[in-house]
């Protein structure tokens, strides 16, 4: 099995190697004018200067942290809330239909709201984020609970656990496959609240940075802060899949 | 093995009906099952042996008529009564490794954190499973993982042990080498068995007494002393003249049951 995954790595490199020489051949050859579409070697030229004189790194960070903490808030809330109506079988029926409706909520249509209650401060991002990278971690909590075997029920009280031992002993670890896979996908939401927080917040984040580039015409500057989004976004999957395949370890081959 | 004595009994069943969804399930239950017994329950599928333990168990309350443990009506679950399933694969944790199944147990318990390593792997040396403690049951096969389901039952050290065709999803083999260990656990424990199943000569094999039902609705038919010695022998047992004819007998009733 492994030389073959070696193999699939090796060919999608070379398919993006590829991608990145075409971006190149378009920019030398001015098919597009390089305002609009700078060469690779430039934005990536861009990229090492911004980082090593334009105080790149701290921004960042700012936007990492914006991303994590949200994040993190959205996968507790999740979890937390998603359990208390997980676990019984009525407020499931009850609540359902109404988390439906909330949860193709484009998040983004809540900053005015959120703005009205928090004011551009860090406090706002934070709630956007929360709430928008909130449901795919709580209805995967919900459906978790719902499908706990029934002969575990059964297992669960002939030993007698209470209420909180079931939670946690059975509930939740049957629920974990869908919720780290929710979780996943709220990383990727939170990345995209994080940036559109900081352009309407003007918080100094990535996000911010790259409206900054965007407005003065330095498509290099602002392509290599799309290229970090993209690292960013694509590290931190990785991060979240590493810690799924090692928390998921029990499911066997 | 102590045979059945003149004790008052461990389980009793009396005059028990049930119905599920208006449904006759089992009528006119009366059954004992003493300390020390190995009572085995054969039948058709829809006789209600199923029901039966369920009822033992604590998780299904009769219709009417009572089921009392130990001279006291059950209300619920108990501790010290243990029940091993056949779907062991649904039935253990999957997330938890071996010893942390076992570990399930004393985590309810509230036994002391420094005495659970230890009497883990104490019942997981009774089953034989002492080198795959660190495995997750994705990892063991299937006569392994009902190994482990039966290494936790033992952990809450029950007085009853109920088993629901325990040995019904596994191949010849592993089924007779899991008879023996469960006859020989239940030799050294002293340990009430109550044991369902629809394989006449496993019936016999293991039991003091065999009990027959009948479907629609189910009830008893018969129950059979099994006059065998106990160690019991894969070889030898089932050519005894006692093993044979029991088993033709039995053979007979169930071909009467379901006809």
């Amino acid at each position: 099995m492994m030389p073959r995954r070696a193999l699939l790595l090796l060919a999608s490199a070379i398919v993006a190697a590829l991608i990145v020489a075409l971006w190149q051949l378009v920019s030398n050859l001015h098919l597009v004018s390089p305002i609009f579409l700078p060469p690779p070697d430039r934005a990536w030229a861009a990229l090492l200067f911004d980082i090593d004189r334009g105080g790149l790194g701290g921004r960042v960070l700012l936007t990492l942290q914006h991303m994590f903490f949200g994040w993190l808030l959205a996968s507790f809330g999740g979890i937390l809330i998603g359990s208390a109506i997980g676990i019984s079988a009525t407020a499931r029926a009850y609540l359902a239909p109404t988390l439906e409706f909330f949860r193709p909520l484009p998040a983004s249509a809540l900053f005015p709201v959120l703005i009205a209650f928090f004011g551009l401060t860090e406090n706002m991002v934070l709630a956007v984020i929360g709430f928008g990278a909130l449901w795919p971690t709580l209805l995967a909590t919900i459906n978790g609970f719902a499908t706990v075997k029934p002969r575990l029920y059964e297992v669960a009280r002939l030993m007698r656990l209470s209420r909180r031992q079931f939670i946690l002993t059975i509930a939740l670890p049957n629920a974990m496959p869908e919720i780290l896979a929710g979780m996943r996908l709220s990383l990727t939401i939170a990345l995209i609240l994080s940036v559109t927080g900081e352009i309407l917040s003007g918080s100094p984040g990535l996000g911010h940075w790259i409206m900054l580039q965007a407005r003065s015409f330095r498509t290099p500057d602002l392509f290599a802060g799309v290229l970090l989004f993209g690292l960013i976004g694509y590290a931190s999957v990785q991060l979240v899949s590493l810690l799924e395949f090692w928390l998921l370890r029990w499911r066997g081959r | 093995m102590t045979a059945p004595s003149a004790e008052p009994p461990l389980i009793a069943f009396r005059d028990i009906d049930v119905a599920i969804g208006g449904r006759p399930i089992l009528t006119g239950i009366n059954l004992e099952i003493y300390k020390g017994e190995f009572l085995c329950i054969v039948g058709p599928s829809g006789c209600g042996k199923t029901t039966l333990l369920r009822l033992a168990a604590g998780l299904l309350p009769p219709g009417s008529g009572t089921v009392s443990y130990e001279g006291k009506p059950v209300a619920g679950p108990q501790r010290d009564v243990a029940v091993v399933f056949q779907d062991y694969g649904d039935a253990l944790l999957p997330w938890r490794t071996a010893a942390g199944n076992i570990a399930l147990v004393y985590e309810t318990m509230g036994t002391p954190r420094a005495e659970r390593a230890e009497r883990i792997a104490a019942v997981l040396a009774r089953v034989g499973l002492a080198e795959h403690a660190d495995k997750y049951p994705s990892q063991l096969s299937g006569g392994m993982q009902q190994r482990l389901q039966i290494a936790r039952c033992l952990a809450q050290e029950p007085k009853l042990l109920l088993m629901d065709e325990p040995f019904g999803a596994l191949d010849a083999i592993t089924r007779q080498d899991l008879q023996d260990q469960v006859l020989k656990i239940v030799a050294d424990s002293g340990t009430t068995v109550c044991f369902v199943t629809h394989d006449l000569e496993e019936a016999i094999y293991l039991g003091h007494r065999v009990v027959a039902m009948k479907p629609h609705p189910g009830r008893i038919a018969a129950t059979y002393d099994v006059d065998l010695p106990y160690p019991r022998d894969q070889q030898t047992t089932p050519e005894q003249p006692a093993f044979m004819q029991l088993r033709r007998t039995l053979l007979e009733f169930i071909r009467g049951a379901e006809t």
